[in-house]
Parts: C-alpha cells; sequence; structure tokens
C-alpha cells in the first residue's frame, strides 16, 4: 500500500513537472509576463531592495565581481524562491553597478 | 639614379609595410590572449559561508559560568556547472567541550527545469516554515541562539535526504512560491538506548530506518506587491517512524507550520521593521514505551508545540552613520513537549538585544536571555537560566 502511495505521489510529481515543462518556455524569462504588471515596472534596484532584505540586509553591488553575482545569482534564485524575472532584474543590477 | 633612388624607396616601404604588419598581428595576438585569459567560463566554482565567535555568561539556578566561545566555521561550496545546473554543500565546524565537532549540513544538486520549476536531490535543508531554511546562519540569525523548538532537541525538522520541487510564479501582481518534496523521514526513538527521550522525533535519517517516507511541502504568499509581507504555510507526513519490523514500524507523525515576514522601511520611524514568526506542531500516534527504571510501560498522547516571535528595528534613515548601523530586537518563544514524556517540558524564553551592523555581512551582537524551563533535560522542578553573550558574526 506504501509503495503505491509513493509511486502515485511521484507520479503526480512527474505529470505537473511535464505538463509545465510543456506548457512554458525558458527562452526570454519575461516571455510570460503582463508587460504592464507590478514586477514587470519595477526597476532591478527595487527588486533587490525589497527581496534581500527580507532576510539579510541588502548586499552592496561591489560586494562580488559579475562572474560571481551569477554564481551567488543562480544559488539565491533557488534558496529564497525568487521568479525568474525578479532574479534577472535584481542581478543584471547587481552586475551593472558593481 | 633613377632607378636606384625608385627601387630603394620601395625596398624600404616593403620594410615598413611588414614591420606595421608584424606589429598588428602581434598587438591582435596579445589582445586575444587579454581576452581569453579574462574571459568568465560558464563552470564556476566558489567557497562561501559564515563563522562566529563570542564570548558567553551564563547563571542556571545561580550557578554561573563563563566561557569564550572557541567559534563556529561553516563554509557553503557552489559549483555552478551551467547556467541551469548546480551542486551546493555546507559543512560546520564547531569547537564544543573542547572538542571539534562537524556537521553535514546539507549537499544537493539543484537543476533549474524551467521559470517556475527548481528539482533538488540530496540532503537538503527543509523548507518547513522559515527559520531553518532562510535564518538559522550566525550572520542572518540577529541572536547567537536559536528560538525554542529548533536544532538539537526541537521538533521542527531541519534537513531531509530526498528530493524537492520549488519554484515561485505570479497570479496577478501577487506573488506565490512552493515546494513539495519527498525525504527518508524522522526516526522514532523508542527508548531502547535512551529512554528519557522515547516518543521524540530525530530528524538525522541519512539511511532511512523503514520503506516509509516523508512528504511534505510549503505554500509561501505575498498579498502586498512590494512584496513586505510573506506568509506561509508548511506540512512534514509519514505513515511510518519506527524501525523496520519493530512494533513502533506504522507509527505515524505529522508536523505543520505557519510563518510570517513582515520586513518594511517606514519613513516616520526612520528605519526598517522587521517581524519574523513561526509556529511549529507536532502529532506523533500514540505508542506504548518501556521505562526501564519501575519495569513498566506507558503511553503518553503525543502531541509538541513551538513558536516563536521577533522584531527588530534598524533606524537606516538615521543621519548620524554610527546610529544607522545599530539595530533593536527582541524575541520570545516558548516550548511544550507531551505531558507523560520522559522528555515532557514547559519552556518559555525572552531575549533582547543590541546589534551593531560593521558592514551588510558583519555583526556585533550583545544579547541578553532569560529561559524559565520546567521538566525536559534539567529534571524536575523549574530551571532559570540567564545568559549574557556577546557575538561577532561574519558572512563570507
Amino acid at each position: 500500500m506504501k509503495t503505491y502511495k509513493i509511486i502515485s505521489i511521484i507520479g503526480i510529481f512527474a505529470i505537473i513537472a511535464i505538463a509545465t515543462i510543456s506548457c512554458s518556455s525558458t527562452d526570454g524569462a519575461y516571455k510570460n509576463i503582463d508587460p504592464e504588471s507590478t514586477v514587470a515596472l519595477k526597476s532591478g534596484a527595487q527588486l533587490w531592495g525589497e527581496n534581500c532584505v527580507r532576510c539579510h540586509i541588502t548586499p552592496a553591488p561591489s560586494s562580488y565581481n559579475s562572474t560571481d553575482w551569477e554564481t551567488i545569482g543562480l544559488h539565491m534564485k533557488i534558496r529564497a524562491n525568487l521568479t525568474a524575472i525578479e532574479a534577472e532584474k535584481i542581478f543584471e543590477f547587481l552586475k551593472s553597478a558593481n | 639614379m633613377l632607378l636606384i633612388f625608385v627601387g630603394g624607396n620601395i625596398i624600404a616601404q616593403n620594410d615598413e609595410t611588414k614591420e606595421e604588419t608584424k606589429k598588428m598581428v602581434d598587438s591582435l595576438v596579445k589582445e586575444a590572449v587579454a581576452k581569453q585569459g579574462y574571459k568568465p567560463s560558464k563552470t564556476q566554482f566558489m567557497i562561501r559561508g559564515y563563522g562566529h565567535t563570542g564570548f558567553a555568561y551564563t547563571d542556571t539556578n545561580g550557578e554561573t559560568e563563563s566561557s569564550f566561545d572557541g567559534g563556529t566555521f561553516a563554509p557553503i561550496f557552489l559549483f555552478k556547472h551551467n547556467d541551469r545546473f548546480m551542486f551546493e554543500s555546507e559543512l560546520e565546524f564547531e569547537l564544543s567541550d573542547g572538542e571539534l565537532n562537524i556537521g553535514f549540513e546539507y549537499a544537493d544538486a539543484m537543476y533549474v527545469i524551467n521559470d517556475y520549476m527548481t528539482v533538488r536531490a540530496g540532503k537538503f535543508l527543509l523548507p518547513f516554515g522559515t527559520f531553518m531554511e532562510r535564518l538559522h546562519p550566525s550572520w542572518i540569525n540577529r541572536f547567537t541562539s536559536k528560538p525554542l523548538g529548533f536544532g538539537h532537541d526541537g521538533i521542527a525538522p531541519g534537513s531531509g535526504v530526498g528530493v524537492e520541487l520549488r519554484g515561485a510564479f505570479y497570479i496577478g501582481n501577487t506573488k506565490w512560491n512552493y515546494s513539495g518534496y519527498v525525504t527518508n523521514g524522522p526516526t522514532l526513538k523508542d527508548g531502547s538506548e535512551e529512554p528519557e527521550e522515547a516518543g521524540m522525533l530525530s530528524f538525522e535519517n541519512l539511511i532511512d530506518n523503514n520503506n516509509s517516507k516523508a512528504f511534505g511541502g510549503r505554500l509561501g504568499f505575498f498579498p502586498l506587491s512590494d512584496s513586505s509581507i510573506e506568509v506561509g504555510g508548511s506540512i512534514y507526513a509519514t505513515d511510518g517512524t519506527g524501525e523496520k519490523g519493530s512494533d513502533y514500524e506504522d507509527v505515524s507523525a505529522v508536523l505543520y507550520a505557519f510563518d510570517l515576514s513582515y520586513v518594511k522601511q517606514i519613513a516616520p520611524i526612520s528605519g526598517i521593521i522587521d517581524v519574523k514568526a513561526q509556529y511549529n506542531h507536532s502529532n506523533v500516534d500514540r505508542a506504548t514505551y518501556f521505562d526501564p527504571e519501575d519495569g513498566d510501560t506507558y503511553s503518553f498522547d503525543n502531541q509538541s508545540q513551538s513558536y516563536y516571535v521577533q522584531l527588530s528595528y534598524r533606524p537606516t534613515m538615521a543621519g548620524n552613520d554610527f546610529v544607522k548601523n545599530l539595530e533593536l530586537v527582541g524575541r520570545y518563544s516558548e516550548l511544550t513537549t507531551p505531558e507523560g514524556a520522559e522528555w515532557e517540558s514547559q519552556s518559555s524564553q525572552y531575549s533582547v538585544g543590541l546589534n551593531y551592523w560593521l558592514s551588510w555581512r558583519s555583526v556585533i551582537k550583545i544579547s541578553y536571555e532569560s529561559t524559565e524551563a520546567e521538566g525536559g533535560h534539567g529534571g524536575p522542578g523549574i530551571t532559570n537560566i540567564d545568559t549574557f553573550s556577546i557575538h561577532w558574526a561574519i558572512g563570507f
């Protein structure tokens, strides 16, 4: 019984994953965002101020070089559950201002 | 003569052209080599992390002790294979009671499937609430201690071994994030090794003790467009916690948590207000345990709960540089463990602190903490513990 339960839950995860991959594109993070939406109108600097401070003090752009920000960006996108558009705007801002 | 003059000029011009061409080629080669040398690769390896050290003075029911803290060093290894694939790991080296303890906090591979989904596999920090996943590192945690109910002997799981799917998305102007995972789940302590902990869950289940897995997840929601408020709900459940083949194999457990975060710069008070809170509840099936002291069996309603509320204020808009780096912080937490268990306890704790931020990732924390515990490891009766501490924490 437990095995069936595990298989069925993993199956649900797999179906959701396949459906989402099929229905969405990774070519351009802004593709599925309404250009008039709040997040689309916010700058990278604003999103940096709103999101990083939720856990820690906002880092200075000069703390790392652009290459390091890319690595940290991927790490923090996942850890902090940033949306694709937020991560792209925040780390573009940090790289442009460092 | 004319022929000699013209011929000489042609030879001289050819030599000059060759020289210029040679210089141009050398220049291009140097430029290409320089560009090649500084061109970042898609594969990157970084070591980040954090550490802290300090001093603590403790008064336990009138018995005092003071000690410098040997320090903790927690390196985090990040390996970015490409723009979608990353491996992360954290170790924790801590000097405690004269010994070096090494903790294996997490080690997982992460793959970004698309804009809305990332999969993680390995040992990862569990999003059961937000404290253990996001706020526990010493350079982020506003106090030197964790709230009651977290960490060693805590009722909230900190990490697990398994697979997780997570992501974030917008619905209109509201933001959501989610996580769903399957892990080995907890192990029920049946009292055979530590009778005083019979019925307690241990979350260090690196190799599963049975075939039951734990399923869990968290859903977070930002009701305001400035993302200043986040509320979240988490669940973690398994239909078997005991050793395979034992009487406890089918003892199930359901845990849930609610969390709140509010961070906002408010002009009238010239600074940032930061509120954090989390409530944890653990419900484990009733089971019968053996008491070796009186040779009898006993059982109890195995429910535990804990919560904490934390408020901090940083006067970031103050005119004085020293003042704007200060932070006032207060926290209250409670932990209640099952009545009738050997580890039955009722604890409450309040903490106040003054922090000074040397930089965005380095802080000096001065704090006073008072804990009142009835039962638990302190034995019967009430234990009062007052602690004054000063710590320096740095993230790197």
